[in-house]
């Protein structure tokens, strides 16, 4: 009884914080986390339209690393703010961060109109993470995923959080592994459009398209250069896949592997090599190749199954697929150590994707769209409408 | 006790319907004709009649009423979907081909099995027959593994088809290859069951 009364004030709680999505609806069935830093975080005053105070609690809590508390309770670190009409734009936020010792770490106001709210609450918790943690937050960065609904595919661009879903491109064939530019500018994904595959580049700003690849059989896996003048991707025109790089100002494609294996899932590592997924040893592997090619060296020899690597942004750490007994989990190769880890549990995880930070990895798990933690820890679901995967994490902003 | 839990969760889903509805409301409704048709979209060459593909500038879709379409019961993130018998897909053009032109396949394999020897001669013998028919070889694996690795393996079977056909005297220029991976599934479940449906080839005409 004395556990179902903390259930209730919590609930209640979190309601009172608005917080009612179903996110928090899964995390009310769990109760509170042990883990992570106490964080006491109390409403906002001032009557503004979003809950602020329940947006920087989801996004601290979402990272892993902060557990958030009702105000009363007693934790390492506190947080109040006012939300209130006033200043040049239509509203003031204003918050402060403490310590235990109730000593000011943070102290801000921001002066925004109505509709950025949301974004201030995700600056707000960018802001305390960055301080207590000394790692770039996510709770301002965006993704992009393929979300079906009732034989309808949509590319979406959302917050970190699944909040503001915006619909880039709709199509009533599938939509396939979208890729941000480094600039954050532009997706690259393959389109079914008109029953074959094609390799589309799209502004997201202006919607404007220009297909970069329909050559005859498999255009696929477009994966940006760090620079962003190529693209590497997947075309079997020659008769089974092979890793091709283009160059997006020549529009000339340029081949790099050459088996009769199947080669694909190309991605570039900040120095200019290429990590690809090949079954030339007679189960799927990663590879690695130079810029332009050449002898592939193999990077992965954990089960018969390592498929569809993501770098992490310093270049130090691949992620993948990695089958193990029949069933398929998100792993993460450390190129430094060669420690090999296996970071999920889900069984059908696929379709990783770094965070900005590297610290985080996006993945699909069969039912939607999930984070973990590179260091391990729970995993998080993100609530997004619709049969959503193949989530790619967008880099910091312009 | 644990019903009272479970009252609390209900109640907290009926908060988020409510502020599901409340946003729909403020978006405005059936907007999906103020999609601009995109002009660089290319028709294929079996491009379906009701072919629709639309692209928008960042924050000008007709987003939550376009994209808020779903059948709930399977797409939430939160349903858990594991264990339902397969369910069949039709999309908007995504009409099944009939059996008589459909190639299954066992986990992991290409290998054309006796049954499946039968329907590709039967399609086979009208191509030959007809050298101006054209036909699209689509491919098809199950969900598991990685999406783009998938697309090659639904080649690899499509291929395998494409190789009997042209062994029973079809010109390879009639032959076009499409995979579409774990893409387009046959069956929504995330069983055997589905799974022996969703890897095959279909022979599109």
């Amino acid at each position: 009884m004395k556990f179902f009364l903390k259930i209730l004030v919590l609930t209640v709680w979190w309601l009172s914080l608005g917080a009612a999505h179903a996110q928090i609806t899964l995390d009310i069935t769990k109760g509170v986390e042990g883990s992570g830093i106490p964080i006491a975080i109390a409403p906002f005053g001032g009557s503004a339209p979003e809950n602020i105070a329940g947006i920087v609690a989801a996004d601290l809590k979402q990272t892993g690393k902060f557990a958030p508390q009702p105000p009363q309770v007693r934790a390492d670190y506190a947080v109040v703010g006012q939300a209130a009409p006033g200043g040049s734009r239509g509203y003031i936020v204003q918050f402060q961060l403490t310590g235990a010792q109730g000593g000011q770490l943070l102290n801000l106001s921001f002066d925004v109109p109505a509709n950025q709210l949301r974004a201030v609450a995700h600056r707000i918790s960018d802001l305390i993470y960055e301080k207590l943690t000394n790692e770039k937050g996510l709770a301002g960065t965006r993704i992009a995923y393929v979300a079906l609904g009732r034989g309808v595919y949509y590319l979406v661009v959302s917050d970190a959080d699944g909040h503001n879903p915006q619909v880039i491109l709709r199509s009533s064939q599938p939509i396939m592994s979208p890729s941000w530019s480094p600039d954050g500018s532009k997706l690259a994904y393959v389109s079914f459009e008109g029953r074959r595959a094609q390799i589309i580049v799209q502004d997201v700003y202006t919607g404007a398209r220009r297909s970069v690849s329909a050559a005859p059989g498999i255009n696929g896996a477009p994966s940006w250069s760090p620079d962003g003048r190529r693209l590497v991707f997947t075309l079997s025109q020659d008769g089974n896949p092979e890793i091709y790089a283009l160059d997006l100002a020549s529009q000339y494609p340029t081949r790099l592997t050459s088996s009769s294996s199947i080669d694909t899932e190309a991605v570039w590592l900040p120095d200019g090599s290429i990590v690809f997924t090949s079954d030339r040893g007679g189960s799927p592997q990663l590879y690695r190749i130079g810029p332009g090619g050449g002898s592939p060296q193999r990077l992965t020899f954990q089960g018969n199954y390592n498929a569809r690597p993501t770098v992490s942004p310093d270049g130090r750490y691949i992620a993948m697929v990695h089958q193990r007994g029949g069933r398929f989990y998100i792993a993460v190769l450390d190129l430094k150590t060669r420690q090999f880890r296996v970071l999920t549990s889900g069984g059908l995880d696929e379709s990783p994707s770094f965070a900005p930070n590297g610290k985080t990895i996006i993945y699909s798990n069969g039912r939607g769209v999930a984070t973990v933690s590179v260091d391990g820890g729970a995993s998080r679901e993100i609530a997004l409408r619709g049969n959503a995967r193949d989530a790619a994490w967008a880099p910091y902003g312009r | 006790m644990q019903n009272l839990v479970r009252m609390l969760i209900a109640a907290a889903a009926l908060a988020l319907l409510a502020s599901c509805a409340a946003t729909g409301e403020n978006t405005g409704q059936d907007q999906t004709a103020t999609g601009v048709p995109d002009a660089t979209a290319q028709p294929g060459v079996t491009a379906q009649p009701e072919q629709e593909v639309y692209s928008y500038p960042y924050g000008q879709a007709p987003s939550l009423d376009t994209y808020d379409t779903f059948d709930t019961s399977g797409g939430s993130a939160t349903a858990h979907a594991g264990g339902q018998s397969g369910q069949a897909v039709t999309g908007p053009s995504g009409g099944m081909a009939s059996a008589d032109r459909i190639v299954y396949f066992s986990y992991d394999s290409t290998n054309i099995v006796p049954e499946s020897r039968t329907i590709i001669e039967n399609n086979a013998r009208s191509l030959a027959k007809n050298p101006q028919m054209i036909t699209q070889l689509e491919g098809h694996t199950d969900e598991r593994g990685s999406r783009e690795y998938n697309i090659a393996l639904g080649e690899r079977r499509a291929n395998a088809v494409r190789q009997t056909m042209i062994a029973m005297g079809v010109s390879p220029q009639q032959i076009r290859v499409v995979s579409f991976g774990e893409e387009r599934p046959a069956a929504a479940g995330h069983d055997e069951r589905s799974y022996a449906l969703n890897r095959r080839v279909e022979i599109i005409y």
